[in-house]
C-alpha cells in the first residue's frame, strides 16, 4: 500500500503528460505542455537546492542560459544532428561554471549566498548582452534548427522533452531518496548535526549546486529547440526568480510540488496574459494568497492541516532539544 | 399556390440577408505590443491606431462582406511572445500576426511565421536585420528601418552640416544603439565623407543619469554628437545636457527616434531649439490632408497626439485589407505575399506626389525621410517645439540597398 502511495505522483505524472498526446488538445495547448515539461525540470532543479538543501539561489537562470547558449550557439554552428549531444554539452557547461561559482558562493549562506548568486548570475547576463557579435546581444539568436528526427510537427520535439526531463526528472527524485539526498535534507535542517556527524556540508552543498545547475542547464538546451531561438532575458533575474515562484507555489518541501508549480505558473501566464495585460499583477496576487494560506505549496495543503511527516517532527525535535 | 410561393419568397428575403451577415468572415490578425512599462506608450498608441484603421477598412468592407478584428497581447519577452504568436496561428487561427516594438522580439516570431508560414507584418521593430541579414518571405514591414533613418542622416550631415570633422555618438547599448552606428558610419563613408570619430558612449537602456557621459563628450568636444536613444532616455539625456550647454557647444544630431512627438511632448520648454532631429512620422509634416485627418483622428480618439510607433500600426492595417481586396480572401497566403510585393500604399506621412510601396524583395516599405530642426510650435501640447526646416530625402536613395545588406550579413550573419 505505502508503494502504491510512494508511486502515485508517477502515475499523475505519466498519465498527464502522455494524456495529452492521446486527448491531443491541439498544436499551441501541446506546446504549452511542452513548456510545462521543460519548466518542470528547471524548477525540480532549482529545488534540489532549495527545499532540500535550503539553499535560495538567485541565480539559476544562469544556468539554464548556458544550457540553452551552448545547445543553441552549438547547433547554429555546425549541424542540429547532434542536438542531444548539444544539450548535454549545455548541461555540461552550466555544471562547469557553477562549480567555480559554488565554490566561492557557499562560503556565505543566508541573504548574502542569495545575492551573490545573482551577482554572478547578472555579469553573464550582462556580458550576453553586451558581447554583440558572438551572443547576438539582446537580439538573441533565432532559427535554431531541430534534427530531422524532430521536426514536423510539435508533438515529436514534445514526446522528445517528455522522455529527457522523465529521465532526469527520475535521476534527481533518486538522488532525493539516497543517502546523499538525506545528508541534503540534514543539511536544511541543522547543517550543525551533519558537521558534528562528520560530515562536510560545503562539499555536500557544492555537489548539490553542481547537480542543480546540470540538470536546469539541460532544461535550456530542451527550451532553445522548442521555440528555435534563444536570448539574453533566458539569463535575466526575472527567469531565477520564476524558479523560486514555481517551488513555491507548487510546494517546495515535495519533491513533484515544482512541477505542478511550473504548471500553474505557466497557464496563469497563458490564461491571465490572454486577458489582461496586468498579468503580472494577478500572477503577484496568486502568490501572496499561496504564500499567505498555503505556505507549504500546492502540494503542501496536506501538512498545513497538520500532518507532519517524520522530517518535520525530526525537525522539531532536534529544535527544542536546544540542538 | 400563388401564396406558398409568396410566403416562401418573404421568408427567403427575411433570411437571405441573416445568413450572409452570418455567413460573413472574421479575419483574425494577432498582435503582439509592449502595454507596460517604458516602451507601453508605443504599445497603447498602436492600440489607438489599429482601432482608427479597422473602423476605415471595415466601413469601406471587404470581400464576401469580411471583417478584420485585431487582438492584442503583450509581448512580455521573446519567449513568452513566441508562444502566444503560436497561439494566435494555432488555436486563434489568425490569419496575419502583426506589432512588436522591440527588435529582439520581432527577430523570434518572424521564425514563428516562417515555421508556420503565416505574413507577419511588423509595425515599429526597426532593426534592419528583418528585412535585410534576417529576410524571410512571410515577413513584411509598415514603418521604415534604422538604415533609412541613418542613410538619410548621412545625406544631411554631407550637406546640411557644414566644417565639421569630430563626430561622437551615444547610444543604448544594445543592438538597436550599436545598428544605428554601424548604419551611419557605412553611409558617410558610401557617401565619402571624412571624419574623425572622438568617441563613442555605450550607456545602458533607460541609465537614469548621464552625467559622467555628458562630462566626457564635453572633454572630447566632438563637432557633432549624434545620439541613438529613444523615448524616456531622450528625455533624460537632453534635460541633463542642457545645463552643460551641450547643444551650444556642437551639434547635435539625432535622426531615427530623436524627434519623435513623445520626446518632444516629454520635454515641452525644455527642448533646446535648433537641434537635428527626425522620426518615422511627424505629426506636422507632411502638411497634406491625408496626415492632417490622420493625426486628428488619433488626437479625438485618445486625448493625445500620436507617437510615430502609431503610424505603423495604421498602415500595417491597411496594407493586410489592400491585399485581402487584391486575393479576394485572406486564406492564400501565396496570392497574398505577391499582392504585397510592391503594393503601393498610402501613408500619412507620403508628402504630396510621393506614394510609399513595398519593396517586392526585401518587403521593407519605402518611404522618404524627413530631417528637421526644432523650432518653437505649441500647436501640438504639451509640446513646446516641433520640427521644422525640413529637408526630405527620397525614397528610393535610402532602400534598398543591396551593398549595405551583403555588408549587414558579412558582419551580422544570417
Amino acid at each position: 500500500m505505502k508503494k502504491i502511495k510512494d508511486y502515485l505522483p508517477w502515475i499523475v505524472y505519466f498519465v498527464f503528460f502522455l494524456g495529452i498526446i492521446v486527448v491531443d488538445p491541439g498544436t499551441h495547448y501541446i506546446h504549452l505542455v511542452a513548456r510545462v515539461i521543460i519548466f518542470s525540470l528547471y524548477a525540480v532543479a532549482f529545488n534540489l537546492l532549495y527545499g532540500t538543501t535550503g539553499l535560495v539561489s538567485f541565480g539559476h537562470a544562469l544556468f539554464y542560459g548556458i544550457g540553452a547558449y551552448v545547445t543553441g550557439m552549438l547547433v547554429k554552428a555546425t549541424s542540429p544532428e547532434l542536438f542531444l549531444l548539444y544539450i548535454l554539452l549545455g548541461a555540461a557547461g552550466a555544471a562547469f561554471v557553477s562549480f567555480f561559482i559554488g565554490l566561492l558562493t557557499l562560503r556565505l549562506t543566508g541573504i548574502y549566498f542569495t545575492m551573490l548568486t545573482l551577482a554572478f548570475a547578472q555579469l553573464v547576463w550582462g556580458l550576453t548582452f553586451k558581447l554583440y557579435h558572438f551572443t547576438g546581444g539582446d537580439d538573441g539568436i533565432q532559427a535554431i534548427a531541430k534534427p530531422a528526427i524532430l521536426s514536423g510537427g510539435v508533438t515529436k520535439y514534445y514526446l522528445f522533452s517528455f522522455i529527457v526531463v522523465t529521465i532526469c526528472i527520475y535521476i534527481l527524485w533518486r538522488i532525493r531518496r539516497s543517502p546523499f539526498g538525506t545528508v541534503l535534507n540534514s543539511i536544511r535542517q541543522n547543517p550543525q548535526r551533519i558537521t558534528f556527524l562528520g560530515l562536510n556540508v560545503y562539499k555536500n552543498q557544492l555537489k548539490a549546486f553542481v547537480i542543480s545547475a546540470f540538470f536546469a542547464g539541460v532544461a535550456g538546451g530542451l527550451y532553445a529547440g522548442l521555440d528555435g531561438s534563444i536570448h539574453p532575458d533566458m539569463l535575466h533575474w526575472p527567469t531565477s526568480g520564476n524558479a523560486i515562484l514555481m517551488a513555491t507555489i507548487g510546494g517546495m518541501g515535495t519533491f513533484f510540488g515544482p512541477i505542478v508549480g511550473a504548471g500553474i505558473f505557466t497557464g496563469l501566464e497563458e490564461i491571465v496574459g490572454k486577458y489582461t495585460e496586468y498579468w503580472s499583477f494577478y500572477i503577484g496576487l496568486v502568490v501572496l494568497i499561496v504564500v499567505l494560506l498555503f505556505p507549504n505549496g500546492v502540494l503542501g495543503i496536506k501538512r498545513f492541516s497538520g500532518n507532519k511527516n517524520n522530517e518535520e517532527k525530526e525537525t522539531e525535535v532536534v529544535c527544542n532539544s536546544g540542538n | 399556390m400563388k401564396h406558398k410561393i409568396f410566403s416562401l419568397l418573404i421568408i427567403a428575403a427575411i433570411l437571405i440577408p441573416f445568413t450572409i451577415v452570418q455567413g460573413a468572415e472574421t479575419i483574425k490578425i494577432g498582435a503582439l505590443y509592449t502595454m507596460t512599462g517604458r516602451g507601453g506608450q508605443y504599445g497603447k498608441d498602436s492600440e489607438v491606431a489599429i482601432k482608427i484603421a479597422l473602423d476605415e477598412v471595415n466601413a469601406k468592407g471587404l470581400p464576401g462582406g469580411a471583417k478584420l478584428d485585431v487582438i492584442i497581447t503583450d509581448d512580455k519577452n521573446p519567449q513568452y511572445a513566441v508562444s502566444v504568436a503560436k497561439r494566435y496561428i494555432t488555436d486563434e487561427k489568425c490569419k496575419f500576426l502583426f506589432g512588436i516594438i522591440s527588435t529582439a522580439i520581432g527577430l523570434a516570431v518572424t521564425e514563428v511565421s516562417k515555421e508556420h508560414k503565416v505574413i507577419f507584418v511588423g509595425t515599429d521593430h526597426a532593426g534592419t536585420d528583418l528585412t535585410a541579414n534576417k529576410f524571410q518571405k512571410y515577413y513584411f514591414r509598415s514603418s521604415n528601418n534604422t538604415f533609412q533613418s541613418m542613410m538619410a542622416g548621412a545625406y544631411y550631415l554631407k550637406d546640411e552640416v557644414k566644417n565639421w570633422k569630430k563626430i561622437a555618438y551615444i547610444g543604448p547599448d544594445y543592438a538597436y544603439g550599436r545598428d544605428q552606428w554601424m548604419e551611419l558610419k557605412w553611409g558617410l563613408d558610401k557617401l565619402g565623407v571624412k571624419y574623425d570619430v572622438v568617441g563613442e558612449y555605450w550607456p545602458k537602456l533607460y541609465e537614469p543619469d548621464y552625467t559622467s557621459y555628458i562630462t566626457a563628450i564635453m572633454k572630447a568636444a566632438p563637432d557633432v554628437l549624434v545620439n541613438g536613444m529613444w523615448g524616456g532616455d531622450t528625455v533624460a539625456f537632453i534635460k541633463q545636457a542642457k545645463p552643460y550647454g551641450l547643444f551650444s557647444k556642437m551639434k547635435y544630431f539625432h535622426v531615427d527616434a530623436g524627434g519623435n512627438y513623445e520626446a518632444l511632448a516629454g520635454l515641452g520648454a525644455d527642448m533646446p531649439e535648433g537641434i537635428i532631429m527626425s522620426a518615422r512620422h511627424h505629426n506636422n509634416w507632411p502638411e497634406t490632408p491625408a496626415n492632417k485627418t490622420y493625426v486628428e483622428k488619433f488626437y479625438k480618439a485618445a486625448g493625445r497626439y500620436p507617437s510615430y510607433a502609431a503610424e505603423g500600426a495604421y498602415v500595417g492595417i491597411h496594407m493586410i485589407a489592400e491585399a485581402i481586396r487584391k486575393v479576394g480572401n485572406a486564406n492564400d497566403t501565396e496570392a497574398l505575399i505577391k499582392a504585397l510585393e510592391g503594393m503601393k500604399i498610402p501613408c500619412p506621412e507620403d508628402p504630396p506626389g510621393f506614394t510609399s510601396y513595398i519593396d517586392p524583395k526585401t518587403h521593407q516599405i519605402v518611404q522618404v525621410q524627413a530631417i528637421g530642426t526644432t523650432v518653437k510650435n505649441d500647436k501640438f501640447p504639451p509640446a513646446k517645439y516641433m520640427l521644422g526646416n525640413f529637408k526630405v530625402y527620397p525614397a528610393e536613395k535610402l532602400w534598398p540597398n543591396f551593398e549595405y545588406i551583403d555588408y549587414m550579413t558579412k558582419v551580422k550573419g544570417k
